[in-house]
């Protein structure tokens, strides 16, 4: 019985891990077109389902390795979010649209999102005969030391990412070309450095990210087309735990409610009954009002010196 | 005697045009006049819903005490059954039931509008639309998972108070209680549109920062706007329950109750009453007409059809808002005194005694 219990608490702690560095790619990606667009965008969840199905038509009908999905997955994300900026809100910016107008905007494209992800779910289905709702690829997953390779490959490519992305935002000039289109677009301008590439370009990573996290989804949970709301809420309950407006927020929101979620759950489930399961997105419900209540600019917003000081 | 086929399309058109009139008009008061990006319409419309689901049914079983001893959703058909019965037979009780739900239906989606705006009201508008998309959401899967509120994913029968019209006619009658209920509405928001409180809700949407200055307390006059805005649509959720007399969570979605009310508002034209009610009234008459032709696609189509319904919508609305963002029925600028009017006024006041 002790023993069991301790195996259960080590697949809690790995699906957590996993879960977290999901999170971590997902979140960073929301906040990193926030900071340049300043719109929440409310079809991030689904550049990620899109690519849920994307991949398992890859990995049924092509026989390819779940992981190499993910290549194809980056790119087709990165279009289908540059699509998004290009065709509906650069125009839209361009005549002036206010926030809630750009939102609305994020909001139509997600519903052509969601029918997309449903017809390729429906084809998939009955024509080639692959079962589409409520699946699964655990099977195709490799194996690592007797673990679960994305047990191990998901967090080293959210390492590699949070890496690569300070890499590139502080040591390259593209990416501080990139900061600074960020801080302050008329100055930025003024010096010479393209807004509109800069901007296209961190839209194509943010949703690169997210398809990158979708094509690894069905390896570590039960996916369905409308996976993408439950998402979202996860993605914006990070990004507001991270301050929206900070990168490195976003990396450390995205971990928390990666944690809190998966830990939360699987504890209260053990204690209370599995009744509690479904209320999961509860939780990170419950962190992005409190976030708002007590700290509504993020833990990126926090002056910590300053806490440390009067805690300490 | 059988209502004519027509005639019953026409009933059925309007009982839905009525629905979502009202769910677009109250996101017109919150988005159109105030600015308030309320992307979780579904809270309202579902509170308003899901509270007719559990409470007045209980109450009435409670009250007539029929059949002793059996609960509400365990022994939902004989509890409702039983109370259908007395309701068949008593009109001014079916009445008084109609109304009191749909008054506590208003004041459940008040409150819940107050309780779920309360974090980010005081924060720029996208703060607030993402906790209330979230708050929606996860009152759907407290809706769809805790049986004991209105069933589960089975739903619940609620008592019919339509019962004591006569089968035949009972489309007819729910139908004018609809288009009543919208029309009271209706004639209320015009009111407010036109009021002070109409011109300040406006004020502060074009320009927050002039409406501070000019001492209108922002924050209140936005928790009013949302507050009455998710009284109103919660009305038209428990209206929705009355139609088919009975509460399922699974009816309830971000896209049908989120996403069309957008498209609805955006595409009659955002800060005017009459707008929401042309879009309600093009989409309700477009999705009908989709649904009649939907056999003819669905047999060469490898995928359902409602799918590229989702598509078609989407599309439309992005074209609404990057070719025509005004929409069909633009706002109109707010009436004004005439200025001989206010040249006389100002004659007479400035004359020496």
């Amino acid at each position: 019985m002790h023993r069991q219990g301790r195996q259960l608490s080590l697949i809690l702690v790995r699906d957590a891990l996993i879960f977290s560095s999901l999170m971590i790619m997902l979140s960073a990606g929301l906040t990193l077109t926030y900071m340049t667009t300043k719109v929440p965008n409310f079809a991030h969840g689904d550049f990620a389902t899109l690519n849920i199905y994307l991949n398992l038509a890859l990995v049924r009908l092509l026989n390819i390795n779940p992981y190499l999905g993910t290549i194809p997955a980056f790119m087709l994300g990165g279009v289908i979010a540059l699509v998004l900026y290009l065709a509906v809100l650069k125009p839209l910016m361009d005549r002036g649209a206010n926030y809630v107008i750009l939102m609305v905007a994020t909001i139509a494209y997600d519903m052509i999102l969601i029918s997309l992800i449903n017809i390729f779910a429906d084809y998939l289905n009955r024509v080639h005969k692959i079962i589409t709702r409520l699946f699964q690829l655990k099977g195709f997953d490799i194996e690592i030391f007797g673990q679960p390779g994305l047990f191990v490959i998901a967090p080293i490519l959210a390492f590699v990412m949070i890496t690569l992305l300070y890499f590139f935002l502080n040591k390259t000039k593209f990416g501080i070309a990139m900061r600074a289109a960020i801080e302050n677009p008329s100055l930025a301008e003024v010096v010479g450095i393209n807004i509109n590439r800069m901007y296209a370009i961190s839209w194509f990573i943010s949703g690169g990210l997210a398809g990158a996290v979708g094509a690894l989804m069905p390896l570590y949970m039960t996916c369905n087309p409308d996976i993408g709301i439950r998402l979202l809420i996860s993605i914006f309950a990070a990004s507001i735990l991270g301050g929206l407006s900070n990168i490195y927020g976003a990396f450390v929101g995205g971990a928390i409610i990666g944690l809190a979620e998966v830990l939360g759950t699987g504890y209260l489930s053990m204690t209370l009954g599995p009744w509690v399961v479904p209320y999961r997105p509860v939780i990170p419900l419950i962190v992005m009002m409190l976030t708002l209540l007590i700290a509504p600019r993020g833990l990126a917003g926090v002056n910590w010196k300053k806490f440390l000081r009067k805690v300490g | 005697m059988a209502l004519p086929i027509p005639l019953t399309f026409l009933i059925d058109l309007l009982t839905l045009f009525g629905i979502f009139a009202i769910i677009s008009m109250s996101l017109n008061l919150e988005f159109g006049y105030t600015g308030i990006p309320n992307f979780g319409k579904l809270l309202a419309v579902a509170g308003g819903a899901f509270f007719v689901g559990a409470v007045p049914g209980r109450i009435i079983a409670y009250l007539f005490n029929t059949p002793a001893g059996s609960d509400f959703i365990k022994n939902n058909l004989e509890v409702v059954s039983s109370i259908n019965q007395v309701l068949m037979n008593d009109p001014t009780l079916s009445i008084c039931y109609l109304l009191l739900s749909l008054v506590g239906a208003a004041l459940a989606g008040a409150a819940l509008g107050y309780i779920a705006s309360y974090p980010g009201i005081r924060l720029r508008g996208d703060y607030l639309a993402m906790t209330l998309l979230a708050i929606a959401e996860v009152l759907k899967i407290i809706g769809d998972n805790w049986e004991p509120f209105i069933g589960g994913s089975l739903g619940v029968r609620i008592p019919d108070p339509f019962r004591w019209v006569s089968g035949e006619y009972r489309p007819l009658y729910v139908s004018l209680t609809i288009i009543g209920v919208t029309a009271a509405i209706f004639i209320y928001l015009e009111f407010v549109s036109r009021s002070p409180l109409g011109r300040t809700l406006r004020a502060l949407r074009d320009d927050e920062l002039s409406a501070r200055v000019y001492g209108k307390d922002v924050d209140k006059l936005r928790i009013k706007a949302l507050v009455v805005g998710c009284a109103i649509a919660a009305i038209g959720g428990a209206l929705y329950s009355f139609l088919t007399a009975s509460v399922s969570a699974r009816d309830f979605n971000r896209v049908t109750h989120t996403f069309w009310p957008w498209v609805m508002v955006i595409v009659g034209g955002a800060g005017n009453n009459l707008g929401a009610l042309v879009g309600a009234g093009i989409f309700v008459t477009v999705r009908r007409l989709i649904t009649f032709y939907k056999s003819y696609f669905e047999t060469f189509l490898p995928f359902d059809v409602v799918w590229l319904e989702y598509m078609l919508l989407g599309l439309a609305l992005l074209i609404v808002l990057l070719y025509r963002p005004e929409g069909l029925i633009p706002e109109k600028p707010t009436k004004t005194l005439k200025y001989e009017y206010i040249a006389n006024k100002r004659a007479t006041r400035t004359k020496p005694k």
